[in-house]
């Protein structure tokens, strides 16, 4: 096996696992408190997983969608790559992060907002 | 069946719409929750467009739209690009995800809230 087949193997898991390293920064710097509240990411994890895992059951077994081989890990359970069941646990957290993260910074991107608008304003009356 | 792709994406689209009727949450109503997805839909573009450009996905060509987004002119595409469908499967599961984010968070099962 060539450097690059084996790389390639693993592309799936590591784009998987770039998300949740550019997303880290979000509660590790900014501060919001999502893998701080566990029982709430897990439940709410749990609800979004548990009902597209199982489309993907679905979609894959009627072959609405397929995997390239080349390009995934190879290991499965119940005909699907580790790496599905990753993505419906790594994405919808990536979105809680995202959500968080607006709510923490929106209030002070609105004050910075409308402080620039006031000293434009400021400065066409003068 | 054909278009099993887009019926069940449209299909994710209602139950969406439906658990929201169920829990309440008020999401879309938050001008924060498209904030959010605005900037999910941006990094979808580029994690959903590898997997699909590469690709590492492949879809059976009559089971969707057939409308798909490109890609990149490079050697390291062979693909078509993200399917019309992913956009609202992936709006659907993001969607559930705060759903349910936002009503655990009323229930406050991690203690105190934050």
């Amino acid at each position: 096996m060539r450097d690059s087949e084996a790389v390639e193997r693993f592309e799936y898991l590591i784009l998987l696992g770039l998300c949740l390293l550019i997303t880290l920064p979000l509660e590790l710097l900014l501060g919001v408190r999502v893998y701080r509240q566990p029982k709430r990411l897990a439940l709410s994890l749990a609800g979004v997983a548990a009902v597209f895992v199982t489309w993907d059951f679905v979609g894959a077994g009627l072959g609405h969608w397929d995997y390239v081989s080349a390009r995934i890990s190879g290991w499965s359970w119940w005909g699907l790559p580790l790496e599905e069941y990753l993505f419906f646990l790594v994405i919808p957290l990536c979105g809680i992060l995202a959500y968080e993260a607006v709510c923490a910074t929106l209030p002070s991107v609105r004050a910075w907002v409308n402080r620039r608008g006031r000293s434009t304003r400021d400065r066409t009356v003068r | 069946m054909t278009l099993g792709y887009t019926l069940f994406s449209a299909v994710a689209l209602v139950l969406t719409l439906g658990l929201e009727r169920i829990l309440r949450t008020g999401v879309f109503r938050d001008q924060r929750f498209w904030i959010a997805m605005a900037i999910v839909g941006f990094f979808q573009v580029l994690v959903d467009g590898w997997l699909t450009c590469r690709p590492v996905v492949t879809y059976a060509e009559e089971q969707f739209s057939s409308i798909r987004f490109g890609c990149p002119d490079s050697s390291l595409f062979s693909a078509g690009g993200m399917p019309l469908e992913d956009v609202v499967f992936g709006f659907a599961m993001i969607a559930q995800g705060l759903m349910w984010w936002v009503w655990w968070g009323r229930r406050q099962v991690d203690g105190s809230r934050d």
